[in-house]
This record gives structure tokens, sequence and C-alpha cells, in this order.
């Protein structure tokens, strides 16, 4: 069988195309296929509005890893990184808490508060760094087997064990609390200021389906702990033009080592003969063959859709059937004539330039979670907003400005199913609780575009509008990303492979599942 | 160590245990109880391992374990689901409510045994160590980690799952049925200041599970306690440690809150670790990252204990009020700001009858905070909390209330004061997973060694924790018998 491609990507998403970028610097052919007419799957740039651009869905950088930009030579594929210097969380009573990337600025802020939390805050956050420190080698680790008996699997665990002993006491066991407390409990141990531990916890609960009360959360703040722009810690950015150049940048480095992208080029299902994989039937009825197919879809839609159950050993789908998304965030872009005014720090100031987080309390964050746990959009929502327009002023008109709210919890699984008047009714609660910080924000909209996990679903072919393709919950982590014993990206069919933030380590605009896809697949097929 | 003293703090199921131990080892116990306690014949709950029983010879003392069978009753009115220990009629019971889950009942009761089997043999020893040095710690890892391996792929897939995952989340893989899916994650939030969609608690559902034949997850009862006091080689003293004297790093005695000092070279307590470290020493001799981390052990105390004598024999067994997930996860939202929830989870079990038509009952209710957001325990509050419950178990059994001739309440604020559970934790430290094995109650206590020569902890904030009888006691005697060999 002669073809023209070594190997197939299934989706333009930034693993996707990471894990195609790799493999065409090893010098394989590579075709991939992506079903919109945008690149970026979820990491893209759009003009939504004439003049306005947005980051539609993800809209900061952080994790994606640092030998990724190196070894893709990014920044001379046009990745310019713009930081972001500080979070601001108004205060119900009209004063507000805000964190600087400065550290002596910090330090005075947070002293305002409470100065035993200022005294904290700088060993918390040296144990944090030596902890996302520790973590990081496993991010760029292909996951052992922990139930195989064979020499080299063993070698593998042999291998985490003696790096997690390794640790240490002290940072062993803190590594254990950060995977097993709440977000709560943990900040709990370490700060008394409200607004700073719901602040801090609210990064423990993105993505999930999960309350900052609940076990688990403290590990997903250590995720997001791991940012890193240019080797330096804990540092958040945009991208210059929005999240889409980070995708652009991606795909221009592997259009430069020899890989062909096609967008508008829909996956109707993965071709299967005997249990191999051999290539790919597009919706347009055409066939292309490959000996390898990497799918950067989730495991649901890759094994579910794509593949089919016929072809899947039962226990695997299964496993597959089990595995969790349940979106829990939705997004508000808007465009604005003028800049929000907060009412705890009227005027434009430093603090547009930076996040902006709805988390006063985390009573708030909780009861947002309540609502959503039955079947609601919290009353209240938590929110993440960042004004783009500020720093890159490229994305909006000249003095006008582009928004971009995250907001969380919105149940896929709303109660009696998403319609357009409830998608209505979303956008208002988050304008309403937007408007009760920022009062001039009703009549600043222009344009607003508003987006719920249904929509990320049908937009994006994340299942259940899950941001990280599966919640990063301890049982779906490592060797169990997306099912156990199947954690090496490798899948029951035989050259079918997967890249995408399903696979360890997961979410965020990281790009490490897709490199360690390719280095798998390399080695499998040198 | 023939004739040495040894101060044993406290009169839990573990220190009795622990202090059995030592007595037996040629120690003159003294054991210290704060509060002279009518033991009589009481049940409770707790899993005893075959070792304690055979070590101590507890069948020779009278020891009665009971398995209540059925160990759940829902009722709705009438019967809706009897849980037996015979699985045949577990599943025709189940069958009635749902056909789907009668047929998985039989292999979800088998993996779930298989898992606990493997959790007993780590329960029956102190905690592995996974950054273990010695050659001894490392040993006791490889043996761990080798039963664990012994459970096979799928086995050792499932406890990986299982453990971190919540109840609401494992039950809804194998079941459909509410009020079975509220039974289970009943057990799965039992002590825990969490929901059934927390992470963790199907790990807790598990451990409930320990000791049990396969499809009880209920521990049995038993009278320990009695067969314990029967056992001779004690001297008991009902006073008050004011606190532990530490000479030169060591240990060397208990004194009393009347003055009295009790010479010992060994002291065990199985009070709370914030209370022993904390308050009886000196805080001195203590790191302050591990004083930090003492102070951090969470122990919320969710949960009220409610006595009842009822004029009737109530006809059931142990009756849960959980008819489903979203009822216990609605109950655990109140405690979470600080109120009672309006329907609580309830269990009611039956301790049988004390004279002619006095029968007891004792009711675990959840979610009770120990902290109220608006207002304290006081007697009217607890009795409100009383009418609400009984009220609430009528609607299940009609008549319930007009049964009751007694009623006695310990509110969490109530057990924090008398029986000395901090915030109400009736297991001392929550069994959560940041705090279980070599994290309980903090990694640098989880060996029952404390930073104090001579100074050992015991009782249920220690491995392998609450709800299991006297573990923690005989892991701890073996730890200080093997120092002092």
């Amino acid at each position: 069988m002669s073809t023209k491609y070594d190997a197939i990507v299934i989706g333009a998403g930034h693993n996707g195309l990471v894990c195609a970028a790799y493999l065409a610097r090893a010098g394989r052919r590579v075709l991939v296929v992506e079903r919109s007419n945008y690149i970026g799957g979820a990491a893209r740039s759009e003009e939504v509005f004439p003049g306005y651009r947005f980051s539609v869905f993800s809209y900061v950088v952080s994790l994606l890893r640092p030998e990724i930009i190196r070894d893709l030579e990014l920044p001379r594929h046009g990745l310019h990184i713009l930081p972001l210097e500080s979070t601001l969380t108004p205060l119900a009573d009209g004063d507000y808490l805000a964190q600087w990337s400065d550290h002596d600025q910090n330090r005075r802020e947070l002293a305002r508060h409470s100065a035993r939390d200022a005294e904290a805050y700088d060993e918390f956050g040296t144990l944090m760094y030596r902890m996302a420190r520790a973590v990081k080698p496993f991010l760029a680790m292909t996951p052992p087997d922990p139930a195989s008996w064979s020499l080299r699997e063993l070698k593998g665990l042999g291998r985490v064990g003696s790096s997690l002993r390794e640790l240490g006491p002290a940072q062993f066991h803190a590594l254990h609390k950060l995977l097993t407390m709440s977000a709560a409990d943990y900040l709990e141990e370490w700060f008394e200021t409200e607004a700073l531990k719901a602040t801090k916890s609210a990064s423990g609960i993105i993505g999930t389906f999960q309350g900052p009360r609940s076990p688990g959360t403290a590990y997903v703040l250590l995720h997001h702990y791991m940012g890193e722009i240019d080797g330096v810690f804990r540092a958040w950015g945009f991208a210059k033009g929005g999240n889409g150049s980070v995708s652009a940048a991606i795909a221009a480095a592997a259009r430069g080592f020899g890989a062909e992208i096609r967008t508008g080029a829909g996956v109707e299902r993965v071709i299967v003969r005997n249990g191999r994989a051999t290539g790919v039937a597009l919706e347009s009825g055409e066939e292309i063959k490959a000996p390898v197919v990497v799918s950067g879809a989730d495991p649901r839609r890759t094994f579910m859709q794509l593949v089919g159950v016929e072809h899947l050993p039962s226990e695997f789908a299964t496993a597959i059937n089990r595995f969790k998304f349940r979106g829990s965030s939705g997004k508000v872009n808007l465009a604005l004539s003028e800049l929000p005014s907060f009412a705890c720090s009227p005027g434009n100031g430093p603090h547009l330039r930076g996040a902006i987080s709805i988390s006063p309390s985390v009573d708030y964050l909780e009861r947002a979670y309540d609502d959503a746990k039955y079947g609601e959009v919290s009353r209240e929502p938590y929110m993440d907003i960042v004004i783009p327009s500020m720093i890159d002023p490229s994305m909006a008109p000249p003095g006008q400005h582009v928004m971009s709210i995250f907001v969380q919890y919105v149940p896929y699984d709303v109660n009696g199913g998403w319609t357009d008047e409830k998608r209505d009714a979303f956008g208002d609660t988050v304008i309403d609780t937007l408007a009760q910080y920022a009062p001039n924000i009703r009549s600043a909209i222009l344009h607003r575009q508003v987006i719920t996990p249904a929509d990320i679903e049908r937009m994006v072919g994340l299942s259940e509008g899950n941001i990280f393709q599966g919640e990063l919950a301890l049982q779906q982590m490592f060797f169990m990303r997306p099912v156990p014993g199947w954690a090496k990206y490798k899948t029951p069919i035989e050259g079918l492979y997967q890249c995408g933030a399903g696979t360890h380590p997961g979410g965020g605009v990281m790009g490490a599942s897709g490199r360690n896809a390719a280095f798998s697949i390399l080695k499998v097929a040198p | 160590m023939k004739g040495e003293a040894a101060v044993v703090l406290g009169v839990g199921v573990d220190e009795l245990v622990a202090a059995h131990y030592l007595a037996r080892a040629g120690y003159a116990v003294t054991l210290v109880s704060e509060r002279a306690e009518a033991i009589g014949d009481l049940l409770e709950p707790g899993w005893i391992p075959p070792g304690v029983v055979r070590d101590l010879d507890l069948a020779r003392y009278g020891l009665r374990v009971e398995q209540q069978d059925p160990w759940a009753v829902v009722m709705r009115e009438d019967i809706a689901l009897e849980l037996s220990v015979d699985m045949a009629a577990s599943v025709e019971a189940i069958s009635k409510l749902s056909a789907a889950d009668a047929r998985m009942w039989p292999e979800f009761c088998r993996r779930l045994h298989a898992l606990a089997g493997a959790l007993q043999v780590l329960y029956t020893a102190p905690p592995p160590d996974p950054l273990a040095r010695t050659r001894r710690g490392f040993m006791q890892l490889a043996r761990s980690a080798v039963r664990v391996r012994r459970l096979g792929r799928r086995g050792m897939e499932d406890l990986m799952r299982v453990i971190p995952m919540s109840a609401a989340d494992f039950l809804d893989e194998w079941f459909e049925n509410d009020v079975l899916k509220g039974v289970l994650g009943g057990v799965g939030v039992m002590h825990l200041c969490q929901g059934p969609r927390s992470s963790g608690t199907a790990f807790n559902l598990l451990h409930h599970h320990v000791g049990s034949p396969p499809g009880v997850f209920r521990p049995s009862l038993s009278n320990i306690r009695a067969a314990l006091a029967q056992r001779r080689g004690l001297d008991v003293l009902i006073a008050v440690p004011a606190r532990i004297e530490v000479k030169k790093g060591r240990a060397t005695g208990v004194v009393l809150k009347n003055g009295e000092t009790l010479p010992a070279s060994v002291v065990v307590s199985g009070l709370a670790p914030a209370r022993t470290l904390l308050e009886l020493c000196d805080p001195g001799w203590l790191d302050p990252a591990l004083v930090r981390a003492v102070r951090n052990v969470r122990s919320r105390g969710p949960a009220a204990k409610i006595s009842l004598v009822l004029d009737r024999d109530p006809r059931f067994t142990t009756l849960v009020v959980a008819p489903s997930l979203d009822y216990l996860e609605r109950a655990y939202d109140a405690v979470k700001y600080g109120r009672t929830s309006g329907q609580p989870y309830i269990e009611v079990v039956s301790l049988g009858a004390e004279a002619a038509g006095r029968y007891r009952v004792q009711l675990h209710v959840q979610y009770v905070p120990h902290a109220l957001k608006e207002g304290v325990w006081d007697t009217a509050q607890s009795e409100r909390l009383a009418r609400a419950v009984i009220a609430r178990v009528s609607e299940d059994v009609p008549g319930f209330q007009s049964w009751v001739i007694e009623q006695h309440v310990l509110t969490p604020d109530d057990l924090q004061h008398i029986h000395g559970f901090p915030q109400g934790q009736h297991y001392h430290a929550e069994m959560g997973l940041d705090q279980i094995l070599w994290m309980r109650p903090t990694p640098q206590l989880a060996s029952y060694r404390t930073p104090i020569d001579g100074l050992y902890l015991c009782g249920p904030a220690m491995h392998p924790g609450g709800g299991i009888a006297g573990a923690a006691g005989a892991n701890a005697a073996s730890v200080i018998l093997g120092d002092r060999a």
C-alpha cells in the first residue's frame, strides 16, 4: 500500500499541531485534517464582530511548555507573549484585593488585609514553586503501566517511585496533600484573608465540576501554578493577536517542517481493517491512507464516534464511556465602547491590564457550585475577566475594547437542556453580576457573544464542552488518563494514537500531550 | 522491661487494647480515664481484627460480635429495601427496585470485597512509609506493594480508580436505583464532612466495608469494651491528666489535675493529637512545623448522636434515611454554611430491649455543624434538632414519634465536651485521603511515635482510623514493644 503520508493527525488544535510539528521535524510526511475553517481548536482568535478580535475560547497562555517553544522556535514563527501583571478581586464592601507580580507591591497590598498573610505568602510561594518544579518532570513523561509485569514497565514505575522518594519528606507530603485536599482546606492552612483564599482556590476549580471545598481541587491549583513563560514560573500572559496566534505559530512551525494542514476537512471516521487503523474517511467521502493515525479529538469523540464501538474491546469501551467530562464553564465575550469602571477602583489604571476575578469569598464560589450541582447556572457565578485590548490594542478599534469573561459554573447538563433563551439568560446573569462591581458595564456593551458548554461542544468538538477534554480528577490522571492501561498515547487499534488533552498530562494550552504522543509514535515506528 | 510502668491516657477501645498488649508484655499499666463510664454491655460498631481477638483472648471474656441482618432497611411506610448478609436475599430485594441493579449486585460486592481484603492487610500493621530508608521499613513497603499487585490488573485498576473517586460517581457507574445508591452513599459520607459527590467518599465506603462479608457495608457491632474490661491486668484510674512530664526529651510520667504524679517510662495517649501534644506537652519540645501540622489536622465533626428509648420494638435492625444521593448532597450543603440539614441523613440502629417495654435505639444524624453560623448549641437548639430528626424518621416509619419515651441528644459540641472528640469528630481526624495511611494524622506522627521519646499515640486519629475497633491500639503496641525490645 503506497501512500502519500506517514501519519494523519485529526484536528488542528494546539496539541494536534504540536504532534504534527514534532513528527514532521523527525522527517515524517504528515497531514493534519481539521473539520472547521479555523486552526487552533479552542486556542483560536476570531474577529467575531467587525473590528473586534477575540480569543474566543481559551484566553491566556502560561502552561505552554518552554521546550516546545524552543524546539519549534515559536517566537520566530510569530509567537509573542505579553505578560499579565496583576489580579484584582473586587469585594462586596467596596474594597478590593490586588495581587501584583511585583513582589514588594504585592506584599504591601496583602499586608493591608492581613499582616499574617503577607508573612505567609512568601513561604507559600516558595513551596508551591518547589512543588511545581517537582511535578514538572512528570508532565513530560509517558506514564508507566503499574499493573504490568514487564521489565520495562517495572523500571518505569521504579523511576517514578524513586523520583517521588527523592523529593524528601516535606515535599512528598505536601504533594500528597495537594493531590488529595480541597483547595479551600489547603489554603486555609496558610491564609486568613477570605478574598485571597477565594481567588487562589478559584484557579483550583477552573474546568472542573467541583467546588473549592471538594477534595482534589488543590491539585488543579498546582496545575495552574506551573504556568511558565520564558522560564519564569507563575507568569501568565496574552499572546499578541489572541490565543489563535499560539496555534498559528505552531502551525507555521509544522508547515516549516513540511507538514500539510487542511481545514474544512472533517473526519467522518477512522478506517479500521483487521484491528488496524489504515487511514481516515472524510465527511466529503474522500479517503486518505496512512499507516499512522493520531487523534487530537477527545477520547469519547475519538473512540465512540470516529472509530466506532464495534472495533473496540468491550472493557475498553466501557472505560471510555465512564470517562467523565461534565463541562462546567462558559464564556462571554464583549465588545465595549469604553473601559469598565470598577466601583472599588474607579477609572482606568494598571489593574485593568491584569485579570479581574469575581471571587469575593470561598462561600461565594461554593454557592456557585451548589447551583450547578443541581443543574442550574450559578446565580452569582465565578468570573475571570481580562481586557486583552488594554495590552494589545490591535484587538479592538482605537479607544474601544474587548473583554473576555470566563464563567463558572455553567453546567453542560442544564435542567431542561440548552436553548437560545437559556443562553441569553446566562449572558444576562453574567452582566448583572458584573454590573454589581462595574456599574457602567451595561451601557458600554456594543456586542456580546455568549458561549455555553453546549456551544463549545458544537463549535470546537469538545465533548460536553469540557475545556480539558475530560475532568482533571485524580482517577483520570497520569496512568489513568484516559483509561488505565492505555495512558501511553497508544490505543487498542494498532496504528491509532491519541494526542489530545484527554491524555496525560491534560488540559490547558500546554502542548505536552501532543509532544509526548509524538515521541511515543516515533519510538514505535522510528 | 518487666515491671516497667506505662500510663495509657483515654478509655477508647484502642487505648484499652494498647494497654492490654503492654500489660501482656509485662508492663505495669495504669489506664487514666477522664470519666467513669458505665460500659455495661453496650454494643458499638467496628470491625475487630482477628489478631486482637486472638492475642487478648477476648472470646474467653465474653466477646459478642453481632452482625445486624438485614444490615440496612429502608422504609417508605412499608419496607422499601432490605439488604441482608445473604447475597441471594439482597439480590431478591434489589430486584424489586431494579432488575439491572440486582444483576450488578453480586459482582459489585465481589470486586469491593477484594479491595477491602487488600486494605485489611494494610490496616493490621503500622502504615507503610513510602519514604522508608530502613531495611525493615522498605521491606514493609515492598510487602504492601506486592499485596496490592496481587489483586491483578483489574483489581489494581479498581483500587486506583476507587480511592480518589466520589461515592456518587462510583455508584452511578454500577447502579441506577436512588434508594440503593442512597444507602451506600450514606456509608461513603459516614463521619466525613463531605457530600457524596466529593472525591474520596468512595474510599470511605470501602473503609467501612473492611472486615465485613461480601455485600455487607456496615461494620459489625460488638461488646468489645465490656470484654476488655473483664480482662484483668490494668489499673484503672478515674482522673484528669494535667500534663505529660518530659525530661531531656523523654517522657517520664503523667501529672494529674489532682497533683498526683504517675511515673512511667512509656506514655500512650489515645486522646486527640492536638490535646496530647499541644495541651498536655510543653510545645517547646516540638518542631514548629509539627505544631502547625497538628493544628491543621482536619477534624470537623459533622454528626450528632441521639439516643432514644421506645416503648415498643421498632421492628427494624438498622433503618437508613437517605433516599438518594442528591438527598445526601443537599444535606451536606447546609453544613458548609454552618446550618443543620433540614433533611438530614439518619441511621437508626436498634440495640434491642433493655427491659420490658424499653427498647433502645441509637440515631446517627448527619450533617450537624459543630459551630452554628447563627446561635450556639444550647438545650433549645438540641431539642429542636431532636424534634426535627424524630419527625423525619416518622415520615418513613409512621407513628415513630409516639413511641419515644426518652431522648438524649449529643450534638458535635457535646461530643467535644463530653467525649473529647475534637470539634465533635468521632474519628478524631477526618478520614480524608490526605489523612489516611502514612499521612494519618500527620506524616510526622504516622508511626505512632512522637518527637518525645517514650510518648506514643494510639486512638482513632491514628492509622487505620475510626470505625475499626482496636487496630490502632494493637499497631501502636507493636511499635512500642518493638522499640523497647
